[in-house]
């Protein structure tokens, strides 16, 4: 099997489903000849022609409605934001008119918005925000985010299908700094399953995105020098997320490090450690901690990137606390 | 400065006066029917605003009395497979586009049969049979959603064509930017409709704009633009229907902008004592359904007896409507989440 990276995977995912359902179109600022900001949609226009791959103007808002007058008369559209961060001049469209619309009028909604977001590269504050927890809060909105190539491809093709508007998170840091050996064919990766990506007795670190990774990392440093043995989840799907795989993970470790990218108040990890606090309280040998960034606007300089960004380091220094706690 | 007491339609495209006003044939059905869409229209927003007031109806009751002649023009103009997206001042286009007003009762009623079955009121609904969206409070947000519609029917093969209607205040939204720029960069088939009825809630049009008219902002979207008397629909059917057909067999967006008057306030909870009564009255001896039926008698299309007629069988229909509807259950509050997502 080849190995390819996290933006390849989901260039070829977009490859795959866009020849296997002619109902789908992509559209986005600069996705056409010159294959996306990120290069994700490199060639799709040659093969599928500009009536299923063009570029847009430079309008948020009118990009998701018109996915929404897509979607609800018989196309699923795939739409690329450049970054994640430019969603919050048409977050009326996701959040009232596509979050709302089955609900109101019966008609399925079958659109997704591919948006890449994350930080660890100088973008400064318009490029490099988290944002899942805005899309969480939405009703009727689905939030998928995943950490390795394989699951990107798997779970873009349950996204295109998905009949509810879905938020495909992407990482930018992942985009060229990770690999993986990928097989010919996608396998189906229903929403709502996360993967425990290492077994360990000490705690478990509930995680997504960027932060997957760099927790395997801290994982390895952690056995290597001090013996304590970690659980690592993955979420990969953050709307609906999988409360079973936290509870059976909760239950062997009974200690919770909780890890992501994004603001610390009202953050998607204050959300788990609800669920956690509420409904495994009795397991529990420690209280649920977060490592989270801090709430303060994404900063640029790279120093100050670096005490803003949770890493490796800062995960082992958490996760020593916790077991030791 | 515009002023709202000093607003006149600076051009009217087309004018029922002006044309040989013989209608063929063919035409004679289209007219009757928009005189009876008006009074449906208007029947029931009377209806709505007693219910209202007698407690039946919670939230709000918000009108289209005296913009019939908009919605009942364009829905005439219009053919089967097209896309509607009505706003606040469209009842209209919903009567218009073949929606029952038993439905339009249940839905203001919040009834479990209602369209959106209890999940929303007043007039957040619309039928897809129908081809008519179902509008969000945020103005100006289904402008692009009749852009995306009219795209994806044309690219199925369906040589549909979008009338998207918004208002003076909606005009002033980035929405409405972005849907008409996106509409004109991919030659897209909608007719942005501007119904100007001088004042948005308590806002009159000087506090909106500096243009002399809406209507200016059509060329530097490289669009055509057509001021219309909007409450006219005799006139306003004979601009707008030709114009559907030559977007439809050559695509590409249109604006008009359509001069009415708001004659109630933005709800019937507002007085609305802000608009000047010189103001109301002028439009009040302009009402639609007073002009169609005189155009309609003038050219020998009706009877006054036929009109009477009409008018008594739109009032029963209504009546029994609503009776029905009084009758009809709320919904199943165990139902509270079903449906916020779609079956996969």
């Amino acid at each position: 099997m080849p190995e390819i990276t996290y933006i390849e995977a989901i260039r070829q995912g977009l490859f795959e489903v866009m020849r296997a359902h002619p109902d789908v179109v992509l559209y986005g600022e600069d996705v056409g000849a010159f294959g996306g900001a990120f290069k994700a949609t490199l060639g799709l226009q040659k093969e599928f022609g500009k009536e299923r791959v063009f570029d847009t103007p430079i309008c948020e808002s009118a990009m998701l409605g018109v996915a929404i007058g897509m979607a609800t008369q018989g196309l699923r559209p795939i739409v690329e934001l450049q970054f994640a961060d430019f969603i919050t001049t048409a977050l009326h469209q996701l959040l009232n008119n596509a979050g709302t619309l089955h609900y109101r009028t019966g008609v399925p909604v079958p659109m997704v918005i591919r948006a890449p977001c994350g930080g660890g590269f100088s973008g400064g504050p318009f490029h490099s925000e988290e944002l899942e927890a805005i899309f969480c809060h939405m009703p009727g909105i689905k939030v998928v985010y995943p950490a390795f190539p394989c699951d990107a491809r798997n779970l873009l093709h349950t996204a295109v299908m998905d009949n509810s508007p879905v938020v495909f998170l992407e990482n930018k840091y992942l985009y060229r700094h990770i690999k993986e050996a990928i097989p010919a064919k996608h396998d189906p990766l229903p929403f709502g399953k996360a993967r425990i990506c290492r077994n360990g007795r000490d705690a478990t670190v509930i995680t997504y995105g960027a932060m997957v990774n760099e927790t395997l990392h801290a994982a390895r440093d952690l056995i290597d020098d001090t013996g304590y043995d970690i659980t690592v989840v993955d979420l990969r799907s953050l709307k609906p997320y999988d409360k079973d795989t936290i509870m059976a993970a909760v239950a062997s470790t009974n200690r919770v490090l909780i890890v992501h990218e994004a603001w610390h108040t009202c953050g998607f990890g204050a959300e788990i450690a609800a669920h956690i606090a509420e409904n495994a309280f009795h397991l529990l040998d420690a209280p649920v901690r977060r490592l989270t960034a801090p709430d303060c606007p994404v900063p640029f300089a790279p120093v100050l990137e670096e005490r803003y960004r949770p890493n490796s380091a800062k995960i082992v220094s958490a996760l020593v606390d916790l077991i030791e706690y | 400065m515009t002023d709202a007491t000093s607003i006149t339609p600076s051009h009217r495209a087309l004018n029922a006066s002006d044309a040989a006003c013989t209608p063929v044939n063919g035409d004679k059905d289209r007219y009757v029917g928009m005189l009876r869409t008006m009074l449906r229209s208007r029947f029931t927003d009377e209806r709505l605003n007693r219910l209202y007031k007698q407690g039946h109806i919670t939230g709000g009751v918000y009108s289209s009395i005296g913009q019939e002649a908009i919605g009942a023009a364009t829905t005439a103009a219009g053919q089967p497979q097209d896309l509607y997206a009505p706003l606040i001042r469209n009842m209209a286009v919903h009567v218009g586009r073949g929606e029952t007003v038993l439905d339009v009762f249940r839905q203001w009623l919040g009834r479990g049969g209602s369209p959106t079955r209890g999940r929303d009121g007043n007039i957040h609904y619309g039928t897809f049979s129908h081809g008519v969206y179902a509008m969000i409070s945020h103005l100006g947000a289904m402008l692009p959603v009749v852009v995306g519609g009219v795209m994806a029917r044309r690219r199925l093969g369906v040589d549909a064509v979008g009338f998207a209607y918004i208002g003076d205040g909606g005009s002033s939204t980035g929405d409405f930017h972005e849907a008409i720029n996106f509409a004109a960069v991919f030659s897209v088939p909608v007719i942005f409709i501007i119904e100007n009825n001088k004042y948005a809630y308590s806002t009159p049009i000087a506090g909106q704009f500096r243009c002399e008219r809406l209507i200016d902002r059509a060329p530097g979207y490289g669009l055509e633009g057509f001021s219309a008397d909007g409450n006219d629909a005799l006139a306003l059917y004979r601009l707008v229907h030709p114009l559907a057909a030559d977007i439809r067999a050559k695509p590409r967006p249109i604006m008009i902008e359509c001069d009415t008057m708001r004659m109630r306030g933005h709800g019937e909870h507002d007085d609305f004592t802000y608009v000047p009564p010189k103001l109301l009255e002028r439009y009040r001896a302009r009402d639609p359904i007073a002009v169609a039926s005189n155009h309609l008698k003038a050219e020998g299309v009706l009877t006054a007896a036929e009109i009477e007629s009409l008018t008594q069988a739109c009032q029963a229909e209504v009546d029994l409507a609503y009776r029905t509807a009084m009758n009809e259950p709320p919904p199943n509050p165990d139902t509270l989440l079903d449906g916020v997502y779609a079956n996969a």
